[in-house]
Formats: C-alpha cells, sequence, structure tokens
C-alpha cells in the first residue's frame, strides 16, 4: 500500500460521503457488517447496500478509522473546525467503527443538545452499532443519556404542569409526546433483546433493560408482567444465559414489590381486609384501584409458575448452572415473601381441607408460624376457573388438594429425584451445590 | 446426556513455567509498535493502558524500561481545565482515567505533577444526591465509578473530600442475594463488579458490610474444572476473572476456599511462549491488561518472583507502604 496522503484523503472522504448517502438512501439499514476483503478491488467502493445491510469492506478500514479518529481529535482540541453536518457524518463513521471511542459518543451529546441531531436518529445510530458490537459498553452508557434527554424532551415541566385547564391543543401536544416517548421505551426493549440474541449473558444489554424499567416505564405494573410473559420463552431457548435469567429475577422481585405497593393503598383507601380471599386473577394492567380485587394475590402463582417452570427446565437441560442459580434466587424470593406475610394472616383459620404436606413442615420452627403460612396460602389458591388459565392446577382442585407451593421440602424432594438420576455428572454437582445452599443459607 | 460444561481444555504442551523476561520484553515493545489501526482502536483507553504496562513492569521489577518523562508529560497534558484526565490527549475527561493517571504518578512517586486540588475536586462534585458516582459531567452511574472515586481519593490521601457515608449507603444498596454486588441497584452480580464493591468497601473501611461467607461460595463457584474463574455462571474462564475473583476473595479473606494450584496452572497456560504477554485463555491473543492481571494473579497466589500485589488497588504493596496506604482485608 503505497498511497500517499493526499490520496488516502481523497479515497477516505469519498468513502465517510459513501457511508452517509447509504442512509440517505435507504433509513431502514438493520444491520452493519465487515465485508472481510483484504484488498481493493476494482475501482468499487468499499461500501456495500444489500437489501437492508450496510457493509464495509475490511481493506478500507484501516485507512478510514484512524482518519476520521484523528479528525474528530483535532476539533475536540480546537486546532481544526468542522461544521455540524461534517460532525454528525464523522461521528457515525467513527462511531459504527470503534463503538466504545466515549469522546465521538459525547460529540454527538452536544449536537442533540443544541438541535442537530434527534434523539431518534442518534438511538438509531446507536442500534446500528450494537448489531455488530452488541456488548459496547459505550454505546449503551450513552444511550441512557439520550433516553434521559429525549423525556426531558418529551415532557419538559412535568411537574409542572397543570392538569386539566389546558387547551386542547396542549392536550394533543402532549398526548404526542407521550406516544413518543412510549415507542422510544418499546424501541429499547426490541434493542435490548435483539443484543442478548447476539451475544449471549449480555450484562450491558440486560443490565440497561433494567435500567429502562427502573427510569422510563410508566405503567410499572402492566410492564413488568409484560416483561415477564414476553421473556418466558426467550430464556426457555437460552438455558444458558444468567443474565437473562437474572432480569426475570428482577422482574419478580419488582412485581412483588408493586403488588405490595397496590395492596397498601388498597388497604389505605378502602379500609378493606387486604387477607380477604381473592375473587379474580389480576387482569395485570396495572390500574388497581380501590375498586378492584387484590392483585397482590397473584404472587404466589408467579412464584409457583417461575419455579414449575425451573423445574421443566432443569429437568429438560441437565446440567446447566444457570438453572440452578435461578431457582437459588427465586425460591429465596418466595421463601422471604412468605416469610413477611405469615404474619399479616395470622389471625385468620387455617383452612381444614388445605393440607399441604410439602409446605407445612417447610418453614421455621414455631408452630404457629407454619399455620399462618397455611393460611396464607388459602388466601392465595389460584382460582383458575375465572380466567381459563392453569388447567392442570384447575384439575387438581378439583380432585381435592390444593397445588403445592414450593417449601422447603418439596424442594429437598426435588433434589433426590434429580440425584437418582446419574446421567448427567454436573447435574449432580449443581444439585448437591443447591442442596448444600437450601441447608445453609435459607434453612438457618 | 447433559451438556458440556463450558470451559477451556488445558493441553499438555502448555507452558507450566513463569516466563518473566518474555513478559517485559513484551510490554517494554509494546508502546513502540505503533500500528496506525491499533493504536487509533485502543486510545480511548490509552491512560489505562499505560497503568496496566507500567504496574506489571513493576511487579516484575522492570518498571526502569519503561519512559518515565514521556508518560509524565503525557498524564499532565491529558488533564482538563476541570481537574479530571482523560484517557489521551483530546479526549474528554473520566472517572476511569482520572484514577489510572493517579496510580501510575503514584507507581513514579510524583502526583504532584499534576494539579491534585483540582483532581480532588472533579472527584468530589461526581458525587451525587444518594452517594453514587457518575463517571463524568454526562452523569452514567455505575458500583465501577464509586471504586474509582474512592481509590483515587485513597491515593492522594483526601477521602475526607467526599460524603463516604453515603456512598457506602449507595454501594450496599446494590448488595445482592447471593452476596454479590451488580452496576446498579437490581442489577446482576458480576466478578468485576464485585471486585469494584469489596474493594471500595475495603478502601472505606466497611469489610464488615459484606456477608463474606455467601459471597465467597458464589465467589468460589467461579472456578471451573480447568481451574480457570469465570466472572459469572456458565460463562468461559478467563485470566481477567480469575483476578478479579481472586482478589475479591482475598480481600473477603476467603482466598484459601479455591483451588490454587489449579488456577496456577490455568494462568501460566495463557502465557504466549513466543511472544510473551497473556491471553484471556490458552491460546488465545496475548495484550497488556491480561498480562497484568495473569502476573498480579499469580503474585496474589504467593509466586515469589513477582512482588506483592495488593488486592485492592492492583498496584505493589511496596508503593502503597510508602505513601502509608493499607487497605482494610478480612481475615
Amino acid at each position: 500500500m503505497a498511497e500517499s496522503e493526499e490520496e488516502v484523503d481523497v479515497l477516505v472522504q469519498r468513502v465517510v460521503k459513501d457511508i452517509n448517502n447509504a442512509f440517505k438512501r435507504n433509513p431502514n439499514i438493520d444491520e452493519i457488517g465487515l465485508i472481510p476483503c483484504p484488498e481493493a478491488r476494482y475501482n468499487r467502493s468499499p461500501i456495500v447496500l444489500v437489501e437492508n445491510k450496510l457493509g464495509v469492506e475490511s481493506w478500507c478500514v484501516k485507512f478510514l478509522l484512524p482518519y476520521v479518529h484523528n479528525k474528530l481529535l483535532l476539533y475536540r482540541q480546537r486546532k481544526q473546525w468542522l461544521d455540524r453536518e461534517a460532525l454528525v457524518d464523522i461521528t457515525c463513521t467513527l462511531l459504527l467503527l470503534n463503538p466504545d471511542f466515549t469522546t465521538a459518543w459525547n460529540v454527538r451529546k452536544e449536537l442533540l443538545q443544541c438541535g442537530v441531531l434527534s434523539p431518534e436518529k442518534d438511538l438509531y445510530l446507536g442500534k446500528l452499532a450494537l448489531t455488530k458490537y452488541p456488548k459496547s459498553p459505550e454505546t449503551w452508557i450513552h444511550r441512557r443519556w439520550v433516553l434521559q434527554w429525549l423525556q426531558k424532551e418529551c415532557c419538559p415541566h412535568w411537574a409542572e404542569r397543570k392538569e386539566p385547564t389546558e387547551g386542547t391543543h396542549g392536550n394533543a401536544e402532549r398526548t404526542h409526546q407521550n406516544e413518543r416517548l412510549q415507542r422510544a421505551v418499546q424501541d429499547e426493549m426490541r434493542v435490548c433483546a435483539d443484543a442478548a440474541g447476539r451475544y449471549p449473558s449480555n450484562y450491558n444489554a440486560w443490565s440497561h433493560r433494567i435500567w429502562v424499567l427502573q427510569n422510563m416505564a410508566q405503567d410499572s405494573l402492566k410492564v413488568l408482567h409484560d416483561e415477564l410473559s414476553s421473556t418466558r420463552l426467550w430464556v426457555s431457548m437460552h438455558v444458558s444465559d444468567h443474565s437473562g435469567f437474572h432480569y426475570r429475577q428482577f422482574l419478580l422481585n419488582a412485581l412483588v414489590k408493586e403488588l405490595s405497593v397496590a395492596r397498601e393503598r388498597v388497604t389505605h383507601l378502602s379500609g378493606s381486609d387486604p387477607h380477604r380471599p381473592r375473587q379474580q386473577q389480576p387482569n395485570g394492567d396495572g390500574t388497581a384501584s380501590p375498586t378492584e380485587d387484590h392483585p397482590w394475590a397473584a404472587i404466589p402463582q408467579l412464584f409457583h409458575e417461575e419455579m414449575e417452570l425451573c423445574t421443566d427446565l432443569i429437568e429438560s437441560y441437565p446440567g446447566h448452572e444457570t438453572l440452578w442459580c435461578h431457582r437459588r434466587h427465586v425460591f429465596y424470593l418466595w421463601h422471604h415473601w412468605k416469610r413477611e406475610n405469615a404474619q399479616g394472616s395470622a389471625r385468620l383459620t387455617p383452612s381444614v381441607n388445605h393440607t399441604d404436606p410439602l409446605l407445612g413442615g417447610a418453614l421455621v420452627s414455631p408452630a404457629g408460624e407454619a399455620k399462618n403460612i397455611q393460611a396464607m396460602d388459602v388466601d392465595c389458591t389460584p382460582d383458575a376457573s375465572k380466567n381459563g388459565g392453569y388447567t392442570q392446577d384447575t384439575k387438581r382442585l378439583k380432585r381435592g388438594p390444593l397445588p403445592p407451593y414450593p417449601g422447603l421440602s418439596s424442594e429437598h424432594s426435588f433434589i433426590s429425584r434429580i440425584l437418582d438420576d446419574r446421567r448427567s455428572p454436573e447435574q449432580i454437582r449443581f444439585a448437591a451445590a443447591y442442596k448444600k445452599w437450601l441447608d445453609t443459607v435459607v434453612g438457618q | 446426556m447433559g451438556t458440556q460444561v463450558k470451559d477451556v481444555i488445558i493441553k499438555p504442551d502448555a507452558p507450566t513455567t513463569l516466563l518473566l523476561d518474555k513478559h517485559a520484553d513484551y510490554i517494554a515493545a509494546y508502546g513502540s509498535k505503533k500500528d496506525d489501526y491499533e493504536y487509533t482502536l485502543s486510545e480511548y483507553l490509552r491512560m489505562s493502558g499505560i497503568y496496566w504496562g507500567l504496574t506489571v513492569m513493576d511487579l516484575m521489577g522492570q518498571l526502569g524500561r519503561m519512559n518515565r518523562d514521556e508518560i509524565i508529560e503525557f498524564i499532565k497534558s491529558c488533564q482538563h481545565e476541570c481537574g479530571g484526565i482523560s484517557a489521551s490527549i483530546g479526549h474528554d475527561p473520566h472517572l476511569l482515567y482520572t484514577l489510572s493517571a493517579v496510580q501510575i504518578l503514584t507507581l513514579y512517586d510524583c502526583v504532584n505533577v499534576i494539579d491534585v486540588d483540582k483532581v480532588v475536586e472533579y472527584v468530589r462534585a461526581l458525587q451525587q444526591e444518594d452517594g453514587s458516582f457518575a463517571g463524568d459531567k454526562w452523569g452514567e452511574i455505575d458500583t465501577r465509578f464509586s471504586f474509582c472515586a474512592v481509590a483515587t481519593l485513597a491515593l492522594l490521601g483526601r477521602l475526607d473530600a467526599i460524603n463516604v457515608d453515603k456512598a457506602v449507603e449507595f454501594v450496599l444498596s446494590c448488595m445482592n442475594f447471593d452476596g454479590g454486588f451488580g452496576c446498579r441497584p437490581g442489577s446482576e452480580s458480576h466478578a468485576g463488579q464485585i471486585y469494584c464493591c469489596t474493594g471500595f468497601l475495603s478502601v472505606t473501611g466497611q469489610l464488615h458490610q459484606v456477608n463474606a461467607d455467601l459471597l465467597g461460595w458464589w465467589l468460589c463457584e467461579r472456578q471451573l474444572p480447568s481451574g480457570g474463574l469465570n466472572g459469572r455462571p456458565e460463562k468461559l474462564p478467563d485470566v481477567c476473572y480469575s483476578w478479579w475473583v481472586l482478589a475479591s476473595l482475598k480481600i473477603i479473606g476467603r482466598i484459601h476456599w479455591i483451588d490454587k494450584m489449579k488456577l496456577r496452572m490455568f494462568i501460566l497456560a495463557c502465557q504466549d511462549e513466543e511472544t510473551g504477554g497473556f491471553a484471556d485463555r490458552p491460546g488465545d491473543m496475548v495484550d497488556p491488561f491480561h498480562t497484568l492481571f495473569g502476573v498480579a494473579g499469580l503474585s496474589l497466589l504467593g509466586d515469589e518472583q513477582i512482588k506483592a500485589v495488593n488486592p485492592v488497588f492492583c498496584m505493589p504493596e511496596d508503593v502503597l507502604q510508602r505513601i502509608g496506604l493499607q487497605p482494610e482485608l478480612l481475615s
């Protein structure tokens, strides 16, 4: 390669232009990639657009990257002036090649602040970068900043707004901005899911998804329920992905908290008895109101289903540490929830026909406490007949005894069953570790 | 039946002895090979790269081979008006590189070549109301940055500049049911974050707040049949995670809970006999980052050819003794 400096200059400027033209030509580009190609072929541009995929031939990267990199640094040191449009183009090329170049993202933050870039356009660039670099920490960090910026843009004086007195125009605008924000949140979930599919146990993608829920989800009960059901299939197909399972642990924990808040509210507002048996399944739309029946009663059902899922996966895919870790956490959350909520139902009489041998002995010593827990479980009887779900449970209900919610003794039976099947040494190792963990951490 | 454990198999011809001279040559030559492309690609973390290289050279007793004056000049030109330090010239300042720069200057015993008061002010201003730290003026929050903040201030002897109680409160809010820590409240436990959080609690003298047995349990489960350690369940073993897990175990006084001999063999197998340096896993490409963590790991495991390393700061113990810094360790 004996290209002179001027030749490189011309070449690189043309390539930067080609990249940006490709985006103008096809606003639906959904993936970027490098095309292995050590030498330039003919006189063709190294930028290849096929359907919605943008490829860069690898031979040009070693010229392209240092050129755009140095250009941006010269600008940053105020040694060279670049107009705003050039900055947009250069940072775009630069970040598609090296998305962890923090300073380039920062330049784009400034371009956003002065209105040259729209948040959506910038999020789009990050999304493309993540198709090739799904872990890139700086891309995720930048996205969080842009999402916060967008949030401010969509609800500028959120706290100060007077509710009904504003004109129709104001309301329409607010609705529009709200929809815009909700679209961004939904998009974000898709970006996370895509990146999670491209790299296993993608910590940055999953912790970003948690951040979005914590910071941007408006109707959190509904969103949490939706997320729980939408990731169920995904984790079943990615049984080694601890981050995906951790996300479900986070969702369960968050749901328990939200539902408990709902309970406080109901009790507070209506003075109703929070321990009254539930009449219907929560509809999960998050509109818990004093008139609606107790949505928190769904909690045992949530845990029950998660433990069943976990059992099913452990038995279908032996030897996955992730699944055993998941079991630990879900059981731990459930165990603590039961303990905390046992006291509240103390005054309820234990149901005579409800005998759960797997639960009864499960909880710590004082006999009274174990009784209370039984009572709590009566509260939480999944009433499947009303919404047509949980047919297995319905059958069991009709047979008589309630489905056993997991307890220490049911966990020990599960472990024994696994230990009896000697086909997978890893499975045996994980089951033994789980037993030890139950004995020392939970059974204290 | 069953799935193969995600692990590596160490080949019988993998290195089993420590090739110190090779590693020193590798690091000494690294900076001089400034291939334009490679150099640009990693410039965004240059300051940390220099810290990795210098620290491993010091641990091997070879710091004298590096160009002290050039490096000090470079650091000076990376300090910004706000007091923060950037990865390289023309890049934006960040806590990550501020810590690396202060570590380098501490190795060279010359922190005063930069404006220390301004560094302290920069770190102080990044603390948020809830006690957490932003990495830079754009506000990203992460327990990594809590560690960077207190480590930087401790090296400068100025830990009193921030609200330590609030900072501790935030880090503890990131503790999980398994005893581990994540990047923010509710995030998954991760060996790198655990290192930052136990290191943070060590610097601030709050290690009694850790559930050492529970965390030690989780950390020990990172050891795989090959002897190497991973950073999370069902990830491959990696020399850098071997360091983060091992250092955390050392900090919480549970290093004897893992099979040290097997880990040593794994780390040694990650050396490249021809080029020098360590890779993440046996047979992969070497780099200065894994070279530091390989050598530092071997030091924690008691290799006497290497200087003793401090598990919290990942710096030679003699350097920390010189400045009178003795972070807390559990026994």
